[in-house]
């Protein structure tokens, strides 16, 4: 389970990006993350995967507070987080296989296991005739799931997707969502930023609205929809 | 670290070193230039102490007698001379010996001497000292001990020689370590700029890392194995190039005979000089390189961005 505790998150000198988040999120839930852009949603993600630091309050992940993290612990929450951003990034001097497979590597798995299990992902996303071009090489759909692949290959517990269709047609952004949707049937939880409401339309279960810093869950979403645009 | 994380490190080694070849090969030769300056004044300081210690062997004082000595007094005394530390071997020469190398050295002029008592040269003793105790003040302390013994008249040794010696080895040693001061210090911060061009050129490669939960280690770990691996190479070329120069060096002072010919052999660096110059370049390489990154690391934080 997430749980945020009176998160606040002011940028200097006086910016503030978040105000007294509180919000609850169960293992395996999907949660659609809505708002304009600067409402806060990127920030909210990145408090999560630690790249920022709340400026006030608590976030936990399983009961631990992942607020006071060292650089070592930091390491250790993102190796349990799957990380899928609108612009993939992705390594252009290396393989399709080889991106997919770095993510294994760092955390141990060997050059062969985690080839190996890049390969079967690349396979299972369709992209196995691609493994060996470079990302530039790809269109954007292609990347995207190069990048989700990279981001389920140790098999996370917690997904965060920001932007994830940004750049995508109707189809491949179906596709794209289909293949987040398939890392939750494995048990992990999804959390996806967007301001896409056609994607929201689609697949919603529940959705967490951000306006100006400011978290409003409403059991009906197009009031959601209503705040962000 | 795991054999699996060790692997990875050196893959991405091997791949830094493919891509960024030109910067690599440049920090190391910049550390071999560095260390061939430092190494070629070593070999000069190494054989300039050889050719000293030789000439030190000529350099002795000598202790006039007083006249009419017994024999067993400067057997007494002689005993006592040899059971110093810094003498290495002691010669008695008497008046009758001091007379015969007198007229030996005034050769076809000794017959200035006809008329002259024999009394008139004393008996002496020549005192070479050991190999450590050829700087000056080693000599004036043993000179100035040997002439409060009552049977010893007067003491002589060549003070300004020993002076200028030891002056000379103290000279090229300032010269070394001043030397050695400024181009570490410049190989520091070449070291460090290319760790800084190295990190910039992989910026995107580390933001990566740092995403999928790479550790500092493992991210870190690359650029002090390719500092090290350009220190130690660095070295190497810079004692292959000392090698080089000596062998050169060598051959020309044969060559050319007379008095560079007769200076004896020249000696090249013994291993522990090698080592020495393999672990500067060992320390050039990679605590350059931990210690840019460290600082490049702060500067990263500071401006949000995470290593």
């Amino acid at each position: 389970m997430i749980q945020f505790l009176h998160v606040w998150k002011t940028y200097p000198p006086n910016y503030r990006a978040l105000t007294d988040i509180n919000l609850e999120v169960a293992n395996g839930e999907l949660v659609f993350l809505v708002g304009a852009s600067g409402a806060g949603k990127s920030t909210l993600l990145k408090l999560l995967f630690r790249e920022e630091e709340p400026s006030e309050g608590q976030i936990l992940l399983h009961g631990k507070n992942i607020t006071r993290l060292n650089r070592h612990g930091v390491a250790q929450l993102r190796r349990s987080i799957g990380l899928v951003f609108q612009e993939c990034k992705l390594l252009a001097s290396l393989t399709v296989l080889e991106n997919v497979a770095l993510a294994a590597e760092v955390v141990g798995v060997s050059k062969r296991e985690s080839r190996i299990k890049a390969y079967q992902l690349l396979r299972e996303l369709g992209l196995k005739d691609r493994h060996d071009a470079t990302p530039l090489a790809l269109s954007a759909g292609e990347r995207q799931r190069v990048a989700i692949a990279r981001a389920v290959i140790n098999n996370p517990i917690l997904v965060l997707a920001d932007e994830p269709t940004g750049n995508l047609d109707a189809d491949v952004a179906d596709e794209t969502m289909r293949l987040l949707l398939r890392m939750r049937e494995r048990g992990a939880t999804i959390i996806i930023a967007t301001h896409d409401f056609d994607i929201v339309d689609r697949y919603a279960s529940r959705v967490v609205s951000l306006h100006r810093g400011v978290l409003t869950e409403k059991p009906g979403w197009q009031l959601a929809r209503g705040s962000g645009r | 670290m795991k054999l699996s994380l060790l692997g990875f490190v050196f893959r991405r080694v091997r791949s830094s070193l493919r891509r960024l070849l030109w910067t690599h090969v440049l920090t190391a030769g910049t550390v071999a230039m560095t260390l061939f300056v430092f190494g070629g004044f070593m070999l000069l300081e190494t054989n300039l102490q050889k050719l000293l210690n030789s000439w030190g062997d000529q350099i002795q004082i000598t202790a006039y007698l007083a006249n009419d000595l017994a024999m067993g007094d400067v057997e007494d005394l002689i005993k006592r001379i040899k059971a110093l530390a810094e003498v290495e071997r002691v010669r008695y020469i008497s008046q009758e010996q001091a007379w015969r190398d007198f007229q030996v050295a005034l050769g076809s002029q000794s017959g200035l001497l006809e008329g002259l008592p024999r009394e008139v040269l004393p008996a002496s003793v020549e005192i070479s000292l050991g190999s450590a105790y050829h700087q000056s003040p080693a000599v004036e302390r043993l000179a100035a001990r040997l002439s409060k013994e009552t049977q010893i008249s007067s003491v002589e040794y060549p003070q300004v020689w020993v002076e200028k010696l030891s002056l000379i080895v103290l000279v090229v040693e300032w010269i070394k370590w001043v030397f050695a001061a400024v181009l570490f210090l410049a190989t520091f911060f070449i070291v460090g700029s290319t760790v800084k061009l190295a990190i910039l050129a992989r910026q995107e490669e580390v933001e990566v890392m740092q995403l999928v939960g790479a550790s500092e280690a493992l991210i870190q770990a690359p650029f002090v194995i390719e500092g090290t691996i350009q220190g130690v190479a660095g070295a190497a070329i810079a004692i292959a190039g000392l090698g080089a120069a000596y062998v050169l060096l060598e051959r020309e002072m044969a060559s050319m005979g007379g008095l560079l010919a007769s200076a004896g052999d020249l000696r090249f660096l013994n291993l522990k000089a090698i080592g020495l110059l393999l672990g500067i370049g060992w320390f050039l390489g990679a605590v350059g390189s931990l210690i840019s990154l460290r600082r490049f690391v702060r500067t990263w934080h500071a401006s949000g961005v995470r290593i």
